[in-house]
């Protein structure tokens, strides 16, 4: 279903929305982040922080306990707050983190929670006329500017208007609420969208080279010595992965706040590899002990294990980690750097 | 979303009570085994080489080897190293006390592809807790296998655990101690027990070999038993890392593309060897 819808309309949309709360980027103190909105203006380049929080929440609580000791606990798991959300204005390559998170945690063992807000929300994208960011490389990793992956709707701003398409069929119901606001695209609109889309594919990024070849040169990259000159500025704050909208790595801790009886709750938080202790043994051992170690594990994770393990790339090219990193760690860089080494010889 | 849809929840704990516990190691090693039986008439079936993620409710949890066997239905019993926070909590525990268990988790050794072999078990300080439920599987079950070998050391006498137990077993199978250095009173083997493994020299022929200890032991046990001959495919460990979901999400326990807590902790030599030596 394609539709067409005046800009100033959207707020008109929005408003037919009932029982749907929605979310759109708001720039405040220079920061653009999703927002709950009455009307959103989709002149944003990209958000700050990637959507992924609205099905991996930053810091989660899985239950409280309460426990007189000697005796059994009162356990009370606190499920996600109901409701549906939608988000507008999301990036393409935002919107495919979301299948590539829907494989770690909705195979193998169900997760309750995030299946529960992943069933509740839906994303309406936008496609990228130009690339937001200098740093874009959706194309090296199996994505595109108009990419439909991850979103229940894309629109394509064409000026003065949005080509406004569903992709699923909860983009379709997005869309039927809209009622006349919608109306059929013409011809010209058609033709518009079309010259539009393919400048925004064929409009130059930067690139992983070979991007085919990567996973099974990092395999054999394993021990280089790129990894630790590298890595070498890296101050471990964690910011790309922070960032990034496919990491999905958490810690889970009980944090207390009454000890006769005992009270607490059971919480889960974002978490990063890029951490020293990440992986520390109580011991002391720790597998991954050295900086090179450590962003090794952040690539070969996004361009190695996570193909082998689900024949698609962990990264989506948004180039926020690129962007973000205080030292200029360049995750195309290092994937370029060490492949091409892996490939002599 | 009302409560009951979070039946199916794979981070809710099963509640069990510690009905016995046995210091086996004092001191700053200390090593204690907890024996729990579930609450509510909750329980799970296990396999020799599990895991299972157990917490104390207000300190955390931590991913602890099943120690009893599978054949013991009637409880569950864990051998815990005091190291960090959660262990810590589990030392401070008494009788009566309620802990939280899920699971079970990760793959187990594949006892049953061993019969009519010869087993050799070689663990190290607490390593003995993962391939102890082999052992007792393959005393329970002494005609499936041929000669049972059962290398084992602590740094020093006390800090060899289940003493008892392994006394008991010389009526069935040869045991080999050693510590790592020679003291008063000690008649078994002084040094490593890698050293151990060369002097006794266990014979690869129709033999699988067991091994569990901290990461640098197994390292050079596997290096001593391919040069005594065993294949690589008839070496087995079981290897251990930080982890905090036990179910393939949380991100830290994995070796290259392996989360431990799900394709592990039982890898024989074979597989693990094409692994990153990342644990």
């Amino acid at each position: 279903m394609e539709r067409m819808l005046a800009k100033e309309q959207i707020g008109d949309w929005i408003r037919t929305l009932r029982g749907w709360e929605v979310f759109g980027p708001v720039l405040q103190d220079g920061v653009w982040s999703y927002q709950p909105a009455d009307t959103v203006q989709l002149d944003h380049p990209n958000t700050a922080q990637p959507p992924k929080g609205f099905a991996f929440p930053q810091r989660e609580v899985f239950f409280t306990f309460e426990q007189i000791k000697g005796e059994p606990p009162r356990l009370t798991p606190v499920a996600p707050k109901g409701g549906q959300q939608v988000v507008f204005g999301v990036r393409p390559c935002d919107a495919r983190g979301l299948p590539r998170m829907d494989r770690v945690f909705t195979e193998t063992f169900d997760d309750v929670y995030y299946r529960t807000r992943r069933g509740s929300l839906a994303y309406v994208g936008l496609a990228c006329n130009q690339p937001p960011s200098p740093h874009c490389f959706c194309k090296s990793v199996g994505g595109s500017p108009v990419s439909t992956e991850g979103l229940d709707v894309l629109m394509t701003d064409l000026g003065d208007r949005y080509l406004v398409a569903a992709v699923t069929a909860t983009g379709e119901k997005l869309m039927q609420a809209a009622g006349d606001l919608l109306t059929e695209p013409t011809g010209v609109d058609r033709s518009e969208a079309g010259r539009l889309r393919l400048a925004a594919i064929t409009h130059p990024q930067r690139a992983v080279n070979d991007v085919a070849s990567v996973p099974p040169r990092l395999k054999k990259g394993f021990d280089s010595s790129l990894w630790e000159d590298l890595a070498r500025p890296c101050i471990s704050c964690g910011i790309c992965t922070f960032l990034c909208p496919t990491c999905h790595c958490f810690d889970i801790n009980d944090e207390t706040n009454g000890s006769t009886p005992l009270k607490g709750s059971r919480v889960r938080t974002w978490d990063s590899c890029q951490f020293p202790d990440f992986t520390m043994h109580s011991s002391g051992h720790n597998p991954r002990e050295t900086l090179g170690s450590r962003l090794r594990q952040r690539v070969c994770h996004k361009f190695q294990y996570f193909h082998e393990n689900f024949g698609m790339f962990q990264c989506v090219g948004c180039g926020r980690c690129v962007a973000g990193c205080p030292v200029g760690i360049d995750i195309i860089a290092v994937v370029n750097q060490v492949a091409a080494s892996a490939g002599e010889g | 979303m009302e409560e009951s849809k979070m039946g199916d929840n794979i981070y809710l704990p099963q509640l069990a009570r510690v009905i016995h516990i046995k210091e086996e190691v004092p001191g700053e090693r200390s090593i204690k085994t907890f024996r729990v039986e579930f609450l509510n008439g909750g329980g799970f079936d296990h396999e020799c080489g599990q895991c299972a993620m157990l917490s104390v409710f207000g300190r955390g949890e931590s991913m602890i080897s099943i120690a009893s066997s599978p054949l013991d239905k009637e409880f569950k019993q864990f051998s815990i190293m005091r190291a960090g926070r959660v262990t810590t909590a589990f030392h401070d525990l008494e009788v009566g006390d309620v802990i939280g268990i899920r699971g079970p988790y990760g793959n187990g050794f594949p006892v049953d592809d061993w019969r009519g072999k010869n087993l050799v078990f070689i663990g190290g300080g607490c390593g003995l807790a993962p391939i102890w439920p082999v052992i007792q599987t393959a005393v329970k079950r002494r005609d499936d296998f041929k000669h049972i070998t059962v290398f084992y050391g602590g740094r020093t006498a006390r800090d060899i655990m289940y003493r008892a137990e392994l006394e008991k077993l010389r009526s069935t199978a040869e045991v080999c101690l050693s510590v790592d250095k020679a003291e008063e009173g000690w008649e078994g083997f002084c040094g490593f027990v890698p050293a151990n493994l060369m002097e006794k020299a266990p014979s690869s022929d129709n033999a699988i070999a067991i091994t569990c200890g901290p990461p640098v032991m197994i390292k050079f046990v596997i290096n001593n038993l391919r040069n005594l001959g065993f294949q690589d495919d008839h070496i087995y460990t079981t290897i251990e890392n930080k982890m905090k979901c036990a179910l393939g999400k949380c991100g830290r326990c994995n070796v290259g593309k392996d989360y431990v807590c799900v394709k592990g902790p039982v890898y024989s030599w074979a597989d693990l060897k094409e692994l990153p030596p990342e644990y």
